[in-house]
């Protein structure tokens, strides 16, 4: 399949040639059924052409995707796509204020939901003004809800077009494929536009690394939110393979999921590894049927990569690193038994080399590029360069820069790196900033301390704790302010934060430690947590 | 020392988990065999990991949780009954 390949592709094009080419081929295995790629066609092209027939044509080409877990949600991100929509991925674990927040701000005119969703709509469309057109392709009977919800259109499993209906329309490669909200640190999420272009150019690099075949069956542990997920689904599916989606729970305990699923890539968050070891899932050749390990979202321990690499001892592990903005994964490092650990610094796995067309710049803080073996700030550009930020120019100027004497647009990742001598991997060396990893999610502390504010709380400060070499554990809040009432703070939290940036810990103080530049002092808080240990 | 009883892992789970169940309106002993930690809402999915680190603390580290489906690792009585088929007593004889 390498040479010439069409420019003119997008994202939804590996999925249709992979449904010609094996229609009868598992496409994605969900909740203990099998889909193959005509069935999952023929639902995508209905949805499409349910959306095309009925959903409004003023508003962005944007459609919400309200669905986890569930044939809904695989149908309905490649019905988006059939449509030449961008999806926009919503998550019901989420809460609903937070979903609401990014359905508004993306303006979509249409939401596709699941069932299980469903159950969760009154919440998520409470005070939406604007008239929407709901499609649930699992629900029989949507009459309960189109009363309720007058202003808006309701369609149900009955409502849904004939898949011959669906008429492909073109879509220029320069458009949104999906816009992914990310933590930011104002308080309110980031929508990062990514362009079909960006996010071809990242799946062909993949197949062609990993010889991706149609006997392939991929892990699918990522959220729909949580843009590793778009590995999972389009790699896969560029080459007649299976997605397989284990449910909720699997995702805490997967080693039967692996050796059942009969998984041949997996792809994980090293936290799953973490977790799996503790779990005592991770005995050597436990999983002799994978060929490849992959682990990408927050730093890869060294202890994790040994026992991953004894437990998959027939496959060959690597560490991806990328930011959204740099289109799921911009960088990877193949773990070598032999040599490997001599390369690792704080006991973490290097990130390695730019993939193909990807290049870096390590600079300081003017954005001059630092001697070899120096450690800066890293930069990087090339085809998977996303669009920027939603609506949001001032965050786009900021973190895409032109460096000086230079005449390319480059993404500031935020992350430190050392500056490879030779050959030598690139090496993570941590958050520039305050954004966080916690089991892999990112996290901006300012989003945390955002929501302390709107609860009441001027002198806020979230710090990650306890540190771990892959980020930190959870969230400690400092208050500065007797008269806080916490666990009416932690309630607040709770309905507007994922549970994941709820700090597990709360410090009532008179007031904040300040430093001698007058803002607050986090080393003196974290010294006190360290003391406190 | 005697062999760990299930009802012990209950006993211990439910003690540090009195508070979110209270928060439900169940004490420890309302808490059917049957019960889903996480779907219930005790719990989410990184509250499982600290509860079986503690679990696991208290009890004999070398369990492995290949054998328990992935269903059954929240509900309290498939998850306390392996907990304590797994655990090695320290003075068998």
């Amino acid at each position: 399949m390498k040479g010439v390949r069409d420019s003119n592709r997008t994202l939804r094009s590996g999925f249709l040639r992979s449904s010609e080419a094996f229609p009868n081929r598992p496409a994605l295995e969900v909740g203990g059924e099998v889909w193959s790629y005509r069935r999952l066609h023929d639902r995508a092209a209905s949805i499409a052409a349910t959306l095309m027939r009925r959903a409004a044509a003023d508003g962005p080409p944007l459609t919400a995707v309200f669905a986890y877990r569930s044939p809904t949600a695989f149908a309905g991100v490649l019905g988006t796509l059939f449509l030449g929509h961008g999806y926009v991925p919503l998550n019901r674990n989420f809460p609903a204020s937070r979903t609401r927040t990014m359905l508004e701000r993306a303006g979509c005119r249409a939401l596709i939901v699941d069932s299980q969703s469903a159950q969760q709509l009154d919440h998520v469309l409470d005070g939406i003004e604007r008239p929407l057109l709901l499609l649930l392709p699992e629900v029989v009977d949507v009459r309960a809800i189109a009363e309720r919800w007058p202003q808006h259109t309701v369609l149900g499993s009955g409502d849904l077009e004939p898949p011959e209906v669906w008429e492909p329309s073109g879509v220029s490669p320069d458009a949104i494929a999906y816009l992914l909200f990310t933590s930011g640190s104002t308080g309110v999420p980031k929508g990062v536009m990514v362009a079909h272009r960006n996010v071809v150019a990242f799946v062909d690099v993949m197949v062609d690394r990993y010889g991706i075949a149609e006997e392939d069956r991929f892990s699918q542990m990522f959220e729909m939110t949580f843009d590793l997920s778009v590995f999972d689904m389009f790699v896969a599916w560029e080459r007649g393979a299976c997605v397989c989606c284990p449910s909720q729970k699997t995702l805490i305990n997967p080693g039967k999921f692996i050796q059942e699923a009969r998984l041949t890539v997996w792809f994980s968050v090293p936290s799953v590894g973490v977790l799996m070891k503790r779990l005592g899932l991770l005995r050597p050749n436990r999983y002799p049927q994978l060929k490849w390990s992959l682990f990408c979202g927050e730093p890869l321990p060294l202890e994790i990569a040994q026992a991953w690499s004894d437990a998959a001892s027939q496959s060959v592990l690597e560490n991806l690193y990328g930011p959204t903005e740099l289109t799921v994964a911009c960088a990877v490092y193949r773990w070598d038994r032999e040599t490997s650990a001599s390369q690792c610094e704080f006991g973490v796995v290097p990130i390695g080399q730019p993939l193909s067309e990807m290049s870096t710049l390590v600079v300081d803080d003017a954005l001059m590029e630092v001697a070899e073996g120096g450690a800066g700030e890293l930069l990087m550009t090339g085809p998977q360069l996303t669009l920027g930020y939603w609506q949001d120019a001032n965050k786009t100027a900021a973190a895409f820069v032109v460096p000086m004497g230079l005449n390319k647009v480059y993404y500031r990742t935020g992350d430190r790196v050392r500056r490879p001598v030779g050959d030598q991997p690139l090496i993570y060396l941590g958050r520039l900033d305050h954004q966080i990893k916690i089991h892999g999610h990112r996290v901006e502390l300012g989003e945390v301390e955002a929501a302390l504010r709107e609860a009441g709380i001027d002198a806020a400060v979230a710090l990650g704790w306890p540190m771990t070499s892959s980020g930190a554990e959870g969230i400690v809040a400092f208050l500065g302010d007797r008269s806080a009432d916490v666990e009416a703070i932690r309630e607040r939290l709770k309905r507007r934060l994922p549970g994941y940036m709820v700090p597990s810990e709360f410090h009532v103080l008179n007031a904040l430690p300040l430093n001698s530049n007058g803002k607050v002092d986090r080393k003196s808080l974290l010294k006190m947590l360290e003391v406190s240990v | 020392m005697s062999r760990v009883m299930a009802e012990d892992v209950r006993s211990f789970v439910l003690t540090r988990l009195a508070g979110p169940l209270r928060a439900k309106g169940l004490t420890v002993q309302d808490v059917p065999d049957d019960f889903d930690l996480l779907t219930e809402g005790v719990i989410d999915s990184f509250g499982i990991v600290e509860l079986i680190s503690s679990v696991l603390e208290a009890f004999g580290s070398d369990v492995d949780f290949e054998d328990l489906n992935a269903e059954d690792l929240t509900i309290i009585g498939s998850f306390c009954r392996y907990v304590a088929e797994k655990s090695v007593p320290v003075n068998r004889q």
